[in-house]
């Protein structure tokens, strides 16, 4: 079982993922920090009020389960399914920014495919372990991965770079284009992926859902200052080349001296990026192929591959790394992952709490009753059944 | 002398020669000693001795051992009482023989009786003498065992500077000994088994009651059972049947040969198993970090104490990382490098005419070879490789421009970071998984690397000693036990044991009273 520690240093790792790696909210220049500060919130917003309290109503359930008990067999198959392919595409999504990145920074002469594979087969290596070993894994990497971050902040600010005079002024356009650029495009990234946890809430072991609540918005709280502070960081020591650059934060690290033994840091700097990327896509990886067991009632361990076949070609569909990233900023962001974080979970929330009400009045009318109990008792079995399928393994 | 035990205790030896058909004794002293012989197949080291008694004219009874497994001086001890007896008058007419022997006339502590031949037999085997009376039905089986065995001495694979210069001997007697002798509680419990068909190894189980957990403890029980071997020559056989997983490199059962060591282990809750004839024992269940630690750690002041366990931990991260670093730096990210080692190192490597990750598995596996042969080749030559694998292996090649100085270096510091580590099953772990990182360094340089040490922290993350997580005081975190770990806190600052090994169950889990740290001042006042 996963311990509530765990859950929220993989919330924190989560969010920070693919994060650092971009200027989020760079429409609004240097007042970008400040639209992911507003996206934080109404990010949290849509945490507290929404995700969390579908978990809420069946906390012994995750989103598969809930799909299959609240919209019936046939559409919430269709619903887990597009599901599966939504944690997918997520995961496809990361894979190809750590490949594409590894290759920019690290690996100019190797062929794309090969490194895929190994991410695949990394991630995989994971997955296949069964769901808590990735979150074993973050609450050691966390801690590890925080101090070499705080180091490096150290280090930008002894090499002089961060000046926080390039923050000002601030809203020199007003409060809309912070407000533009943060709304959706900062809740769908990263915050809204906080979807992705309705496949691990009820793995956790805590005594009651508060505890579960308490754990993820704490870690959500530091993910979401930390990503901020980082903000700050790159546009002070950056200013106006922040948002030019591919990566800002690594071309920050570049002017960054060791005393006289360390030329360069800007390899180490990048894997500690892409430990970070790792945790995401194979949280994704995770949450597809668990998705994936539930609705076909197989193992884990079975479903883990085809998932892995479908994101391993699926990576090739991005003609390059420019590619991914404009279909992923100026399509999917405002577009498809709306729908996805915020519609779907609105819409699954209220015939949620329309159906429970239904179910508490007709506890009166004895015959809507016996339906109710009847589809509920066939869902749980059915969940049992698969439960036992994976537990088997 | 684990007869009583085997006899009593472990009931299962017992139910297993009962199924073969057991044996009982006869009546007829000449027909029990015929089947005794051909039980024990004969042999010259069988000693055999008929007395008859003064009182009972026509019994005889016979004195059975095996020369060699048995303590001389008891056997002697022995023989002068039942001589010093037979020629004496029993006063009670009515004891017969059998009585009249077991409760008066041998000068022994520990005696039972038995019934069957095969009981009999394996009790001699085992070092004990056997007295057959004739007209009874049992014989009486007196404990001998003894025999020349190596005294204590000082542990080879284990030193300290301060600290016990005791180790475990391959007596498992001895052994027990001195665990009992540091660990004077009644709470200590010694569960002994058979296993090995034909060696019939004796095996200890020792732990604190109510300090270890009852279903680890029961779990080591389950799985020492289920062994179906024909030999356990070594607790290394054991080991492999017993652990969690069988494809690591990590070891997930510790082994020592310091009593300290082992103690300190049962004082945690842990469980130790002893194994007759080595003079390792098991400590288990065990984590990740345990490896690390050194019983000497706990002897010295805390902080030299801390310091050399980091220096442990940047070992083993060195020994298994370094080479790796080098080919990755110097094939994929060379402007990691100041300028000028840069441009040294590329003089350095102008005539070598291997790629980096040629050259460094070129050193590596010499230098294997090298370790490998300085445990093997017999002591005289010793002087020989240290030459041949110093001036011929090191220098020649460096001038012959084979491989680079840069290179011997890494290889050098490598080999000697891998000795630091106290366990030697953690070094072996951390040689192979060198292997495997630098030809990934050699293929995919950082990036290789880190998804190896991805691969590998999963798979810790996986691991299990017995049911407890290996990577236990980190993940999961258990903040309070983090002050041994890497770290030593003074010892008045580890007031509770571990979390996790030790059993909840215990009301008070405070190893120190009190827990206050010296303050003169206060006891002046």
């Amino acid at each position: 079982m996963i311990s509530p520690r765990q859950l929220a240093s993989t919330v924190i790792l989560f969010l920070i993922g693919s994060s650092s790696l971009f200027l989020l909210g760079g429409n609004a220049d240097r007042d970008a920090w400040m639209s992911v500060l507003v996206g934080a919130l109404a990010g949290l917003l849509l945490l507290s009020c929404i995700t969390l309290q579908i978990q809420k109503l069946e906390p012994d359930r995750n989103l598969i389960e809930i799909f299959k008990l609240y919209f019936g067999r046939t559409i919430g198959f269709v619903f887990g399914f597009i599901y599966v392919i939504y944690y997918s595409y997520k995961c496809i999504r990361n894979v190809r920014e750590f490949a594409d990145l590894s290759i920019m920074f690290l690996l100019p002469d190797t062929p794309l495919s090969m490194v895929i594979l190994i991410i695949c087969f990394i991630s995989g290596y994971a997955v296949l372990g069964g769901p808590s070993i990735l979150f074993r894994m973050v609450e050691v990497l966390l801690p590890i991965l925080i101090t070499i971050y705080i180091v490096l902040f150290v280090l930008l600010l002894s090499a002089g770079l961060i000046d926080l005079g390039r923050l000002m002024p601030i809203f020199e356009h007003g409060f809309k284009p912070v407000w533009a650029a943060a709304i959706p495009e900062i809740i769908s990234f990263p915050y809204g992926e906080m979807v992705l946890f309705l496949m691990f809430w009820r793995y956790i072991a805590a005594d009651n859902y508060e505890v579960v609540m308490r754990i993820t918005i704490k870690g959500y709280v530091f993910a979401g200052s930390f990503i901020t502070l980082m903000n700050i960081i790159t546009i002070a020591s950056l200013g106006q080349f922040a948002s030019w650059s591919v990566v800002p934060l690594l071309l920050a690290t570049t002017f960054v001296e060791l005393g006289d033994s360390l030329e360069r840091i800007d390899p180490l700097v990048s894997l500690l990026l892409f430990s970070a990327v790792y945790v995401k896509l194979t949280a994704y990886y995770l949450g597809a192929s668990i998705a994936f067991s539930y609705l076909f009632r197989i193992s884990l361990r079975i479903a883990a591959i085809p998932i892995g076949i479908g994101i391993y070609c699926g990576s090739f569909w991005f003609k390059s790394y420019m590619h991914q990233v404009n279909v992923g900023f100026e399509r999917n962001l405002k577009f498809h992952f709306p729908i996805f974080q915020i519609v779907i979970p609105i819409v699954l929330l209220l015939v949620m709490l329309l159906r429970k009400k239904v179910r508490s009045k007709s506890n009166s009318a004895s015959s809507t009753k016996s339906v109710q109990v009847e589809a509920t008792n066939e869902a749980r079995k059915e969940s049992v059944d698969v439960q036992e399928a994976i537990s088997r393994q | 002398m684990f007869k009583k035990q085997s006899a009593g205790n472990d009931k299962q030896a017992g139910d297993d020669q009962r199924q073969h058909g057991e044996q009982l004794l006869v009546p007829d002293l000449e027909q029990n000693m015929e089947r005794l012989e051909r039980f024990l197949g004969g042999g010259a080291d069988i000693v055999c001795r008929t007395l008859t008694h003064r009182s009972f004219p026509n019994q005889r009874y016979v004195l059975f051992y095996m020369d060699g497994i048995v303590d001389g001086t008891a056997i002697g001890t022995m023989l002068l009482g039942l001589l010093e007896d037979a020629n004496s008058q029993v006063k009670e007419e009515a004891d017969s023989l059998y009585t009249h022997l077991m409760e008066r006339s041998i000068a022994v502590g520990k005696i039972f009786p038995a019934t069957a031949i095969e009981e009999v037999g394996y009790a001699m085997l085992e070092g004990s003498s056997v007295i057959l009376v004739d007209g009874s039905l049992r014989a009486i089986i007196i404990d001998t065992t003894g025999g020349e065995g190596r005294s204590v001495e000082e542990p080879t694979s284990q030193t300290v500077v301060r600290g016990p210069k005791e180790g475990f001997t391959e007596n498992l007697r001895t052994n027990t000994a001195l665990v009992r002798r540091i660990i004077k509680s009644p709470k200590l419990r010694f569960d002994y088994k058979i296993v090995g068909r034909e060696t019939r190894t004796n095996i200890a189980v020792i732990y604190l009651q109510g300090i270890a957990q009852d279903d680890v403890v029961k779990e080591v029980h389950r799985r020492i059972k289920q062994i179906e071997i024909d030999a356990i020559l070594e607790s290394g056989y054991i080991e492999e049947f017993i652990q969690d997983k069988a494809f690591t490199p990590f070891p997930l059962i510790q082994n020592t040969e310091r009593p300290d060591t082992a103690c300190a282990s049962i004082l945690e809750g842990q469980v130790v198993i002893m194994v007759s004839g080595t003079p390792f024992v098991l400590i288990t269940p065990v984590t990740f970090v345990k490896f690390f630690q050194s019983s000497e750690d706990y002897y010295q002041r805390y902080d030299i104490s801390t310091f050399l366990r980091l220096i442990r931990m940047t070992s083993f991260f060195i020994s298994m990382l370094l080479p790796s670093l080098y080919i990755a730096i110097t094939t994929f990210h060379q402007e990691m490098l100041p300028t000028s080692l840069l441009i040294s190192l590329a003089a350095q490597r102008e005539g070598v005419p291997f790629p980096a990750l040629v050259e460094a598995f070129l050193m590596e596996i010499t230098f294997e070879i090298l370790r490998e042969a300085g445990v093997r080749m017999p002591r005289i030559i010793g002087p020989a490789i240290s030459i041949v694998g110093a001036l011929v292996l090191g220098q020649a090649a460096v001038q012959a421009g084979l491989v680079s100085a840069a290179m011997v270096i890494v290889v050098s510091f490598t080999a000697i970071a891998s000795f630091v580590i106290p366990a030697v099953n953690m070094g072996i772990a951390a040689r192979l998984i060198r292997f495997v990182l630098m030809i990934l360094a050699g293929s995919f340089g950082l990036f290789g690397i880190m998804s190896g040490l991805m691969v590998l922290l999963a798979h810790l993350c996986g691991l299990r000693s017995f049911g407890k997580p290996y990577l236990l005081p980190f993940s999961p975190l258990i903040v309070s036990n983090l002050k041994d770990t890497f770290i030593r806190v003074p010892w008045w600052a580890m007031r509770k044991r571990p979390i996790g090994m030790a059993s909840n169950q215990i009301p008070n889990q405070n190893r120190i009273g009190g827990g206050k740290r010296p303050d003169p001042d206060q006891e002046g006042a």
